[in-house]
């Protein structure tokens, strides 16, 4: 116990801190400046001076750490002098154009000199002139304004891990700057402007259409893109979204976001939202009543069940949507239709590999939490850059290599490459012998620890030694022992799972011997999440093996229970997933489907077969926010509100239940209301007055979310397994196949994920497509020397599906093997040019192995 | 994108060796870089950033902080002349205005026919026998107009 006293109160502390630290832990403000509690402490403004007895001089009170009977005092005329003249420093250079500048009222420097500054200046000279930088799309630099604080560099270096900006020239020509001078090269997750004291670095966003006074409300909610769930606050003013901060202490993301968080608000308000509901007729859509379009979705859907029966029809859900969303619609599909031919996109590879995953070590495995990573001293990355798919994961890395952890990565991971990384680059096809032999090294290194005697089995299988698969992979033998090595020393491991494992050829093979891995050395299982509601989508129960609270449909006690529940009888089979659906509407066997909040078309691979199999249905029902390429095809098209405009819940990859709430207004209802208006037209009513009643039957029927309330997951206690009744010890044979040999040589196409985009939402994000714009091929500059590419030269990529044209961008990261385009922009979409099979254990695509040619089809723009 | 000559190359990877991180090894790994080019330009900076793995923001920011670091190209030949305080009192400030009005070099600047660049020092450790200037890597002190001229003859 430390006691210390700060003007004259005597203030006990349980833990060294700093004064600063024990002095607002009293409620004693002390100025600040350069100070930031997420930033490392820095000590150059001077302005936290505090006197303390027995020490000569003034102290900087936000490094000084407390020493037991230390006495302090905070307000002394001395100060208050010493105050004085550094604000008055501080505005020698300052413009004081605050009635200009966004940034007043939340200005730490307009406060710091109101409180304590002089109010006429003795400088007489001219002040520094720089012009405002507009060359950025999303970010202004104002460097009149900077007072050198150096908060947003050591937020860019030391917590984003990104080092984009630094403190350019010295003395009083110093100023902040990217590399360029002007447009940014960098992560754009606005973290320098979140910390920025005053406004010299500033969102554009919002530029000169609000005071922070007029902010009406703070909402709190989710961020709507990946499967992070940062926590968000949305400021709002005349009803719409002015701009997105984060919130210090918020568990996943503490104060961060990344920029599809907090630029990629934009969609919300989009012009080309749908707001009416809209009917084909004679091919061509014409606008609708809501009466008239539930109506005739509720006709057609009922006449193809009595016609076809509950089996010829199907629907899509969305990870996009609320889990009260997605829970009313699977109700909707089972108990309404009487048909499980319901999924969704998690189909492509979350919900295979959670499966796998958990029939090897029980339910919730992959459930850990995100904040732990950066406790764990070593990482392993496997199949893809979390810092793209998952950013604020990606940030938990960086944390834990700048903690001292060892990060190691089976291929090259870009947004690790400044957190030196060991790194094993086998060539893109040998990565499954490289895995087998980090395995058996492992086994004869450490042993079998015998708690799972099942995947022993299975382990014990597996043989390859190091010698000959250095030769075959190209490695040298030592950097391998020195990985195995380091793997085998880990003490609080964590591996981190990424797409381009689960969607690989042998994907399930390779992912059992990341299983084994992490079962050899005790780690913690994390497999990356592309979508906000991915793992709630499953856990709703939609897809066709499982009820909701993620509860196997081929147990006859669990569907007794939701029979009972729903006072209904329940298809004992399991339905079609998503792949099988395409399949039977093609074949005509599937004669009507309902999609909420997904776009097939251009999210499942195989553009042309989708459609082709869209267009054989007799009635097709799309609900979205945005005319999609799949909303096109359909008969009837029903506009919903999206996030930002409702309230409820998500799941995100911890399997957190957090809340999502309504920041703007707009006519219309949630997707879940919809849902069940149709329902009731066809005489099964779904009584729920708002999203809250939706959640408190989840609560009732699902076994795991047993007895939540939204208050609880206000307070963001929801973790994983609740309070409810994890399932454990469904245990399926843990199968090895290893599906399709990996083909040799050639030229594939890969996907591109970009940090700024998703897809649907962060297209009709204007912010993010003016960071990111359009479609590019990512090629390796060797590669492209040899097809005589340079670098913006438009390029044809094709493959035996189809082709787009694109501009190249040589990128050293790239694999030689492989030219990279990814999913975001219409009619630029790379999975619809894949024609993939399917991995015959995940049952996900597999999208490496599809040959790809490239030429030249046009020069670079000079 | 410019390159750097291979024995560059080999100088910057030797020097990285011999420092515990990359960062370390900025400093000289910079100075060899303008050695190559004269001064530092975005490009080489770039170069700089790829050979040692230390961002390019960081290596530029660097960059700018130290004087003998150039980030603007040169003439062919700098001058390096002291203005400060023996200096000064000795005339330092006469031979600034001898350079502008003969040779037409400012401060800071360089001669229309790219000749000469002038930078001005703060003592550069010659205080007895100021004024004291360099030129390029070799030193000169006792300055006069006169022997100005004279010394400015031998760059060319
Ligand atoms: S936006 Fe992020 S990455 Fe870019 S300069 Fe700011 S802190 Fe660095
Ligand atoms: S730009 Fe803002 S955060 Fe960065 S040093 Fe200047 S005042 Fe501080
Ligand atoms: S990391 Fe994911 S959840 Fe967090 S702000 Fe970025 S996109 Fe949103
Ligand atoms: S806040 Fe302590 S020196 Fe800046
Ligand atoms: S003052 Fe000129 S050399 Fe010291």
């Amino acid at each position: 116990m430390i006691t210390i006293t700060i003007n004259g109160k005597e203030i006990k502390l349980e833990k060294a801190m700093t004064v600063l630290e024990a002095a607002r832990s009293a409620g004693i403000k002390i100025p600040t400046l350069c100070y930031h509690e997420q930033l490392e402490k820095y000590g150059g403004c001077r302005l936290c001076l505090v006197e303390v007895e027995k020490m000569p001089r003034l102290q900087t009170s936000c490094t000084l750490m407390v020493t037991d009977g230390m006495v302090v005092r905070t307000e002394t005329e001395a100060i208050a002098d010493v105050r004085r003249g550094i604000l008055e420093f501080l505005l020698i250079n300052h413009p004081l154009d605050c009635p200009y500048c966004d940034k007043a009222g939340e200005c730490e420097l307009q406060d710091l000199v109101e409180k304590y500054g002089p109010t006429t200046s003795r400088f007489r000279e001219k002040k520094r002139k720089v012009t405002e930088n507009l060359q950025d799309p999303v970010i202004v630099r104002n460097m009149e304004r900077c007072v050198m604080c150096t908060r947003c560099t050591r937020m860019c270096e030391g917590v984003q891990g990104a080092s984009a900006i630094a403190v350019i020239s010295r003395g009083g020509h110093s100023h902040i700057e990217p590399f360029s001078g002007n447009r940014y090269d960098c992560e754009y997750c606005g973290n320098c402007v979140s910390v920025c004291p005053v406004g010299a670095i500033m969102s554009r966003l919002h530029r000169h259409s609000y005071r922070p006074w007029q902010v009406k409300e703070n909402i709190e909610t989710t961020c709507p893109y990946c499967g992070v769930g940062c926590t968000l606050v949305a400021q709002v003013r005349d009803d719409v979204i002015k701009r997105v901060v984060p919130k210090i202490g918020s568990p996943v993301n503490n104060g961060m976001l990344c920029s599809r968080g907090r630029f990629g608000y934009e969609f919300v308000g989009h012009k080309e939202r749908l707001t009416v509901p809209l009917i084909k007729k004679a091919g061509v859509f014409e606008e609708a009543t809501w009466e008239e379009a539930i109506g005739l979705v509720a006709k057609r859907l009922g006449e193809a069940r009595d016609k076809h029966g509950s089996g010829a029809i199907a629907g899509i859900a969305s990870p996009r949507c609320t889990n009260e969303d997605n829970y009313v619609f699977q109700k909707f599909m089972r108990v309404t239709l009487g048909t499980n031919n319901i999924d969704s996109t998690a189909r492509m590879g979350y919900a295979g590999a959670q499966a796998f995953i958990e029939n090897i070590f029980g339910q919730g495995a992959t459930g850990n939490i995100i904040s732990g990573l950066s406790n764990s001293d070593t990482v392993l990355v496997i199949g893809g850059d979390p810092t793209t798919v998952n950013p604020i994961l990606g940030l938990q890395i960086r944390a834990c290599s700048r903690r001292g952890g060892t990060i190691l990565t089976v291929g090259h991971v870009p947004g690790l490459q400044h957190f030196t990384p060991m790194e094993l680059k086998p060539g893109r096809r040998q990565e499954t012998l490289l895995l087998e032999c980090v395995v058996t090294a492992l086994v004869s290194r450490k042993g079998l620890p015998g708690s799972n005697q099942r995947l022993e089995e299975k382990i014990k299988v597996v043989n390859a030694d190091i010698a000959t698969v250095a030769g075959q992979c190209g490695l040298h033998e030592k950097e391998m022992t020195d990985f195995i090595d380091s793997l085998a020393g880990a003490g609080t491991p964590a591996v981190v799972i990424g797409k381009e494992l689960v969607q690989a050829c042998n994907s399930g093979y390779r992912l059992f011997l990341a299983c084994a891995i992490s079962y050899l050395i005790n780690g913690r299982i994390y497999l990356l999440c592309d979508h906000a509601n991915e793992q709630g989508v499953l856990d709703m129960g939609c897809a066709p093996d499982l009820l909701p609270g993620y509860r196997p449909l081929s147990y006859a006690e669990f569907r007794k229970r939701y029979e009972t529940a729903w006072k209904t009888t329940l298809p004992e089979k399991n339905g079609l997933n998503i792949f099988d659906m395409i399949a039977a509407a093609g074949s005509g066997a599937l004669k009507a489907m309902y999609v909420m909040g997904e776009n097939p078309v251009f999210n499942l691979p195989d553009s042309k077969t989708t459609v082709a199999a869209l267009q054989k249905l007799e009635f097709l029902v799309v609900q979205d926010i945005f005319m999609t390429e799949t909303a096109r095809l359909a008969d009837v098209v029903l506009p919903a509100l999206s996030w930002g405009e409702k309230y409820g819940t998500f799941t995100n990859m911890e399997r957190r239940i957090q809340r999502v709430r309504k920041t703007v207004g707009r006519e219309g209802m949630e997707d879940w209301r919809i849902v069940a208006e149709i329902s009731k037209h066809m005489s099964v009513r779904m009584h729920y007055a708002d999203s809250g009643s939706v959640f408190e039957e989840i609560t009732k029927v699902s076994p795991l979310h047993r007895d939540l309330t939204y208050d609880e997951i206000a307070e963001g206690a929801t973790i994983y397994p609740y309070k409810g009744e994890p399932l454990r010890g469904a245990t399926e044979e843990i199968r090895t196949d290893r599906g399709m040999t990996c083909p040799e040589g050639g030229l594939f196409l890969g996907i591109d994920r970009p940090l700024f985009h998703s897809g649907t939402l962060s297209r009709m994000s204007p912010a993010l497509g003016k960071i990111c714009p359009d479609a590019v091929l990512r090629i390796n500059p060797e590669t492209a020397a040899t097809l005589l590419v340079a670098d913006g030269d438009i390029v044809r990529v094709s493959t035996a599906t189809g082709s787009l044209e694109l501009p190249a961008v040589l990128d050293k990261h790239a694999d030689r093997s492989v030219v990279l385009v990814s999913n975001i922009f219409e009619g630029r979409g790379v999975l619809g040019l894949m024609a993939a099979a399917l991995d015959p254990v995940l049952g996900s695509p597999v999208l490496d192995t599809i040959p790809a040619t490239v030429e030249r089809v046009g020069k670079a723009k000079v | 994108m410019i390159t750097f000559s291979q024995t560059t190359i080999k100088e910057i990877e030797e020097i990285r060796r011999k420092y515990p991180t990359s960062r370390a090894a900025l400093l000289p790994a910079l100075y060899v870089a303008q050695r190559e080019f004269g001064w530092l330009s975005p490009e080489a900076y770039t170069a700089v950033s790829d050979l040692l793995g230390v961002p390019e923001a960081i290596a530029r920011g660097v960059g700018t902080f130290y004087a003998m670091y150039r980030n603007k190209p040169l003439g062919r030949h700098v001058v390096q002349l002291c203005t400060n305080v023996s200096c000064m009192i000795l005339g330092a400030e006469r031979l600034v205005d001898f350079l502008k009005n003969k040779y037409g070099l400012e401060p800071g600047g360089t001669t229309a026919d790219g000749r000469f660049s002038l930078v001005i020092m703060e003592c550069i450790g010659a205080c007895g026998t100021a004024p004291a200037m360099l030129v390029n890597d070799d030193f000169y002190e006792n300055l006069t107009e006169k022997y100005i001229d004279e010394i400015l003859e031998k760059y060319r």
